[in-house]
């Protein structure tokens, strides 16, 4: 317990889940040190830590609900996704309450956000979801290889990094070697995902202040975008292209040239329209100091992905990824709004120079390992993965019986991020609540599960 | 970037109608039964092949539910005796049952559910307000919902809108298989649409499910909270597909599948060498 309490007083938790009749608490510690993992043993109820460690409190909650474990002198035990039981909701004395969805006005969606203002002015926030649960990680239990992978491919808005978190964990637990020729291609998919959903929060944050010129162009370059993510996988959000032991599909040299050369245009395009966009002062008056989040608080949430590096926080798993080398995170100091749409810029930027890359020397070979060997056995096998997906840190957990799945942990990066919002919204006004809540962009599914 | 060069230089991006229903080269259609080849084998591995669990063997028939299918291609590809290939984009219909190819297998023929009913005619209006529901979707079908307002698709030049407001709406467009905790807000949204309303089901997940149908957090399809009047298919449903279905809400266009297979227009395609 004190090892663990120390780990996370100086890293972040990557993720907490239960394998009876132990807790797993993986932590990551300062830059660049290598992965902790802890067991606790648990039965019916563990020692609490999120009054210390804010960033366990909705981790303790869902192990609350789902295994019902209870965490000891946990600060405010309230149900998470189960709508079941009554759900306190904070109050503030004296202060007026606007309860907001969960069917919002957008198309988007559904989550409850319960705010407390004085006028205008959000003095605080508790976001109620669950709304989307589905029941996903239940689903999982007991299916086959390629069913499991149909369901990570919907557990959360970001198909390709979650089949590809799910795919490279029961590589590693069969010992399966994918194929350069296939992890390459992964990266492609991977990267024209996260591009794809940059563009889509950038339009978004272009739309929401009016800027209607802006986002229709943004827009444009990224439905092209997606018919080049079609072209290669015959879907139009990469599903089905992804499979346990390498891809199911592969491109001639034509196709290849292509891609890369509609790529290299509509790189060129994005970045002339969201450089000149980043020019005017409207746009930069009307994000900057916006929805901030200071560095000390997205440490204490444990936030990942574009959020945390709007805040200087330096963390991106493709740091750690042979093929991106050499990568630099792109990192920004304001923590507001700006700072994370100038993320995605330059992460939309520096997308496009590594599809450029990886589309231009391809390895040969084939893009599929067949799993035979030590997989057919009936054995019990654990083994965890992590993607950097568009949104930021995306973490799966297996635990295999032969070829069938018998249980997962899944933890999106929306998971960690969505209490961002939270804080970011305190001091600002009602109106801004859309655009910071944008610029975060977060997956609801992902987060229900 | 002058705008205005940009502008022109752009030209014109919308397409046409018959431009947006066509599939294309590189995406796999949809299945479509071949009666002749479903030996007693084949259809043993159909069954197995299928991520999805789209066929079926029951009571005599064999069957393909195509609000089940993910668009693998996996079962044309592997058998193309048994399955053939339904490339196009105009899927929606207004019955369940017209997603569904059952083959008698005493007879070896179609089983043909009759004609479909057409559309209510108080909806067969110039133009149509919308308010999407999510209620337990992946997003992705919301993205494609917002997508099919883009200036490719262009859903404004048919009247169409998305309101707010359910209460300015005539229709829902509703994705997702509803889970159990967005049911109430479901109705109570449904209930808050001024008469006459429609409900379109948009993705497979909301016609039945799909992957999420044996979870006990999903209703498992919009139908079995709310009447639907249209049902759009696809994992998710491709824009195309929602503008098809949203013409066919309005009685602009007429309904392609009948007992899941193309009824009108051009005759099935043989699939592509692949
Ligand atoms: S295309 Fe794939 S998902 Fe659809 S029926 Fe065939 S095998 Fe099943």
């Amino acid at each position: 317990m004190e090892a663990l309490k120390q780990a996370l007083g100086s890293g972040r938790l990557v993720a907490l889940w239960y394998d009876a009749p132990h807790l797993h608490y993986l932590v990551e510690g300062p830059e660049g040190s290598p992965l902790q993992e802890f067991q606790v043993e648990a039965r019916g109820s563990f020692p609490s830590l999120a009054g210390e460690f804010p960033a366990l409190d909705w981790f303790e909650r869902e192990l609350w609900e789902e295994h019902s474990l209870v965490p000891e002198g946990h600060p405010a035990l309230k149900p998470l996704r189960n709508h079941c039981l009554p759900y306190p909701f904070e109050r503030v004395e004296g202060l007026h309450e606007v309860p907001v969805g969960p069917v919002h006005a957008g198309i988007i969606e559904p989550g409850h956000f319960r705010f407390s203002v004085l006028g205008e002015k959000i003095l605080h926030l508790e976001l109620r979801l669950g709304y989307q649960h589905r029941g996903v990680e239940r689903l999982f239990q007991g299916a086959g290889l390629e069913r499991a992978r149909l369901l990570a491919e919907r557990a959360g808005g970001e198909s390709v990094a979650h089949a590809l978190a799910f795919c490279q964990a029961v590589e590693a637990a069969l010992g399966l070697e994918v194929p350069p020729r296939a992890r390459q291609l992964r990266r492609v998919l991977l990267e024209l995902e996260r591009v794809f959903g940059h563009l889509g929060h950038l339009a978004g944050l272009f739309t929401d202040i009016g800027y209607a010129y802006a986002a229709t162009q943004v827009g444009k370059v990224r439905a092209l975008l997606q018919g080049q993510l079609e072209r290669l996988t015959g879907h139009r959000y990469g599903r089905n292209a992804l499979t346990v032991g390498g891809v199911s599909f592969d491109l001639d040299p034509k196709t290849q040239l292509e891609v890369r050369g509609a790529l290299s245009r509509l790189g060129l395009e994005a970045e002339a329209q969201l450089l000149s966009a980043f020019k005017q002062p409207m746009v930069l008056d009307r994000l900057r100091y916006v929805g901030a989040i200071t560095p000390a608080q997205a440490r204490w949430l444990g936030l990942v992905g574009p959020a945390a590096r709007a805040c200087g926080l330096g963390r991106d798993l493709r740091q750690d990824d042979g093929l991106y080398q050499p990568f630099t995170p792109v990192l920004r100091a304001g923590g507001d709004v700006l700072a994370r749409a100038q993320v995605y810029l330059e992460e939309v930027r520096q997308g496009f120079r590594h599809l450029e890359r990886f589309l231009t020397e391809l390895p040969p070979g084939g893009g599929w390992v067949d799993e035979a060997g030590p997989s057919q056995e009936g054995e019990l096998r654990t083994a965890f993965s992590r993607v950097e997906a568009g949104r930021g840190e995306l973490f799966y957990w297996v635990r295999l019986q032969g070829r069938r799945v018998e249980q997962v942990k899944i933890v999106d990066p929306s998971f960690k991020n969505w209490r961002a919002l939270e804080l970011a919204v305190r001091g600002m006004g009602l109106p801004d609540f859309p655009l910071i809540n944008k610029s975060f962009d977060l997956s609801y599914a992902g987060c229900d599960l | 970037m002058n705008p205005l060069w940009q502008t022109l230089r752009t030209g014109l991006l919308t397409r046409s109608l018959q431009n947006l229903f066509r599939l294309p080269a590189w995406a796999p259609g949809w299945p479509v039964l071949r009666p002749e080849g479903l030996s007693h084998t084949v259809r043993r591995e159909l069954l197995e092949l299928c991520p999805s669990v789209a066929f079926a063997e029951e009571g005599g028939e064999f069957r393909l539910d195509l609000a089940h299918c993910v668009l693998c291609g996996r079962c044309f590809q592997t058998f193309p005796q048994a399955v053939g290939e339904l490339r196009g984009l105009e899927v929606a219909v207004t019955r369940r049952e017209d997603l569904v190819q059952r083959v008698d297998l005493a007879t070896g023929n179609f089983v043909d559910p009759g004609p479909p009913p057409p559309t209510r005619a108080e909806l067969h209006l110039p133009t149509l307000a919308f308010r999407e529901v999510s209620a337990g979707n992946t997003g992705l079908d919301d993205t494609e919902v917002a997508l099919a307002g883009n200036p490719f698709h262009d859903m404004g030049r048919f009247g169409f809108t998305v309101v707010a407001s359910p209460r300015h709406a005539d229709a829902l467009l509703v994705a997702g298989p509803v889970s159990q905790n967005m049911r109430e807000a479901l109705l109570r949204t449904y209930q808050a649409t001024p008469e006459p309303k429609g409900v379109v089901a948009v993705g497979n997940e909301a016609v039945g499910g799909e992957v999420f149908a044996e979870s006990p957090q999903v209703a498992g399809g919009v139908d079995r909270v709310l009447p639907v009047d249209v049902y759009v298919p696809g994992s998710p449903a491709r824009p195309a597909a929602i503008l098809h279905g949203l013409l066919l809400l309005s009685g602009r266009v007429q309904q392609m599948l009948v007992g899941g297979r193309r009824v009108r227009g051009k005759p099935e395609q043989s699939p592509k060498a692949s």
